[in-house]
């Protein structure tokens, strides 16, 4: 259970398993009067391709850090961070073009306020992908409705809950097709009653073989969807495992403490 | 006293007529230059916006007649031959830049205003900087931009009246030549003057109105 599934059989070198590698990064967050916050403390992780990885921690651990980090939005102070291939960590990558295969989803969602939930997803898909016009509206067409939200095509964001805005912003990461996606505490912001649709789905398609990184604090989606947990504090994983070892018996005091504070 | 209106009017037509070439080429160049500047401001290095920002308080925090003075005055003392205008020039010129230390504020506080979470959707789907700012930021802003703008606009009309002093043949000059020939008739003079500045003036709010009506405000709360 605790395997994840290898997508490539035949090449079985780390580096086409693996499709993220973070080696010993470091990042510190300088605010005024040589106000220093650590958020990355000498981390490093694997993820395998097919694998739904679940971080979690308290809040100012450097779980969304290190999500930020993998796609670059976030720029670190020392380390490697590999991705498909990819050195994020090096400054000749193009990042743009990572972000291509990396979906990303917010816990504000970040949908364009001045686009419909259509427009949200052609968008990118004419501007970066130079998909046709008819092209990318038949994909967003099957994306809205993948999602529940065929109906609301013509909605703006203001208009739609914040669950069904959520799940727009999952559709419009789909539609890229990602190898990769990452999932930044997307149940936060949302009414109760609504975030039962949008980890409906995400665990859809961590049953679908997509590759995951997810911080979270719903624990049911981890013990559910998560191949493996990963726990961070003060900047780097203190404790790793499968779902049923780590929440049965976790072995760190602080994850310990914090389970206890969750559950 | 109408006939003598009459007799002035193709005067003061000609002097709106001059107002409206000032107006609209300053707000056209004030409005490019502005935007850029503004644009820069807002997203450029910290040196351009400390540098642009002192251009823009400089010009901002000087009168409109002492710029006229010094485009049309100090600057062809420079002996530069670029820097030597006629007062229409000049005119334009002082219009350009006044106008753009307005307009560069107002774009930078609009794209400022657009929430950096807009960026950030922008940016993780792949786009470029230049994609995030064209087709994310930039609908966004000019919806808050709009309202201002249209004031900066309807403010560069009024000043114009200023340029009277370098001699550019505006609305006032025209309407103070005429008064010279006639002193008898100076109220009815200047009522057809304020009249024709507010025929200019208040299509430019209802222009704005419209814009704002087509393109502001709606869906971009929450």
């Amino acid at each position: 259970m605790s395997e994840p599934a290898t997508k490539s059989p035949g090449d079985t070198s780390a580096e086409s398993r693996d499709i993220i590698r973070v080696e010993n990064v470091h990042k510190v967050f300088r605010g005024a009067k040589d106000h220093r916050i650590v958020a990355l403390a000498g981390v490093s992780e694997v993820v395998a391709r097919g694998e739904v990885l679940v971080l979690l921690g308290q809040s100012g651990s450097g779980k969304s850090t290190l999500l930020r980090s993998l796609n670059g939005l976030e720029a670190v102070d020392s380390g490697r961070i590999v991705v498909d291939g990819r050195d994020v960590t090096d400054r000749k990558t193009d990042l743009n073009a990572l972000r291509e295969e990396v979906g990303m989803v917010f816990q504000n969602f970040n949908l364009f306020k001045h686009k419909t939930a259509l427009e949200n997803i052609t968008l990118p898909l004419e501007v970066v992908r130079r998909t046709s016009r008819q092209e990318a509206r038949e994909r967003a067409e099957r994306m809205l409705a993948r999602v529940g939200l065929a109906d609301w095509a013509g909605s703006y964001p203001s208009q739609l809950s914040g669950g069904q805005q959520q799940r727009v912003a999952i559709a419009r990461s789909l539609a890229m097709e990602p190898k990769v996606m990452l999932f930044d505490e997307v149940t936060s912001a949302l009414d109760p009653e609504t975030v039962g649709g949008v980890l409906r789905l995400m665990e859809e398609l961590a049953g679908e073989g997509m590759t995951m990184v997810v911080v979270t604090h719903e624990i049911g989606f981890a013990k559910r969807a998560a191949h493996r947990i990963a726990f961070m504090d003060q900047g780097q994983v203190v404790e790793r495992g499968d779902p049923q070892g780590f929440f049965a018996a976790p072995q760190s005091e602080r994850a310990q403490q914090f389970l206890e504070q969750i559950l | 006293m109408l006939d003598a209106l009459q007799q002035h009017m193709p005067f003061l037509l000609a002097g709106l007529w001059m107002t409206v070439q000032v107006t609209l080429l300053g707000i056209c160049f004030g409005t490019l230059f502005g935007t850029l500047v503004g644009i820069a401001r807002a997203l450029g290095p910290r040196p351009a916006f400390w540098i642009l920002g002192a251009y823009i308080h400089l010009w901002r925090g000087t009168p409109f007649l002492c710029q006229i003075y010094i485009v049309y005055f100090v600057l062809p003392q420079t002996g530069i031959a670029w820097l030597q205008f006629d007062s229409f020039q000049a005119s334009v010129v002082a219009l350009t830049i006044y106008s753009s230390s307005y307009i560069a504020e107002i774009v930078r506080a609009a794209i400022n205003a657009v929430p950096r979470g807009q960026v950030e959707g922008a940016r993780s789907v792949g786009m470029t900087s230049g994609q995030t700012l064209r087709y994310v930021i930039a609908p966004q802003a000019l919806r808050m931009v709009l309202p201002p703008l249209g004031g900066v606009y309807v403010i560069m009309v009024k000043v114009t009246a200023v340029l009277s002093v370098i001699g550019t043949t505006e609305l006032v000059r025209q309407a103070n030549l005429v008064i010279q020939r006639d002193p008898a008739n100076i109220m009815p003079i200047f009522l057809v003057v304020a009249g024709l500045y507010f025929v200019f003036c208040y299509p430019m709010l209802l222009l704005t109105q419209w814009a704002e009506r087509r393109y502001g405000g709606l869906h971009l709360e929450a």
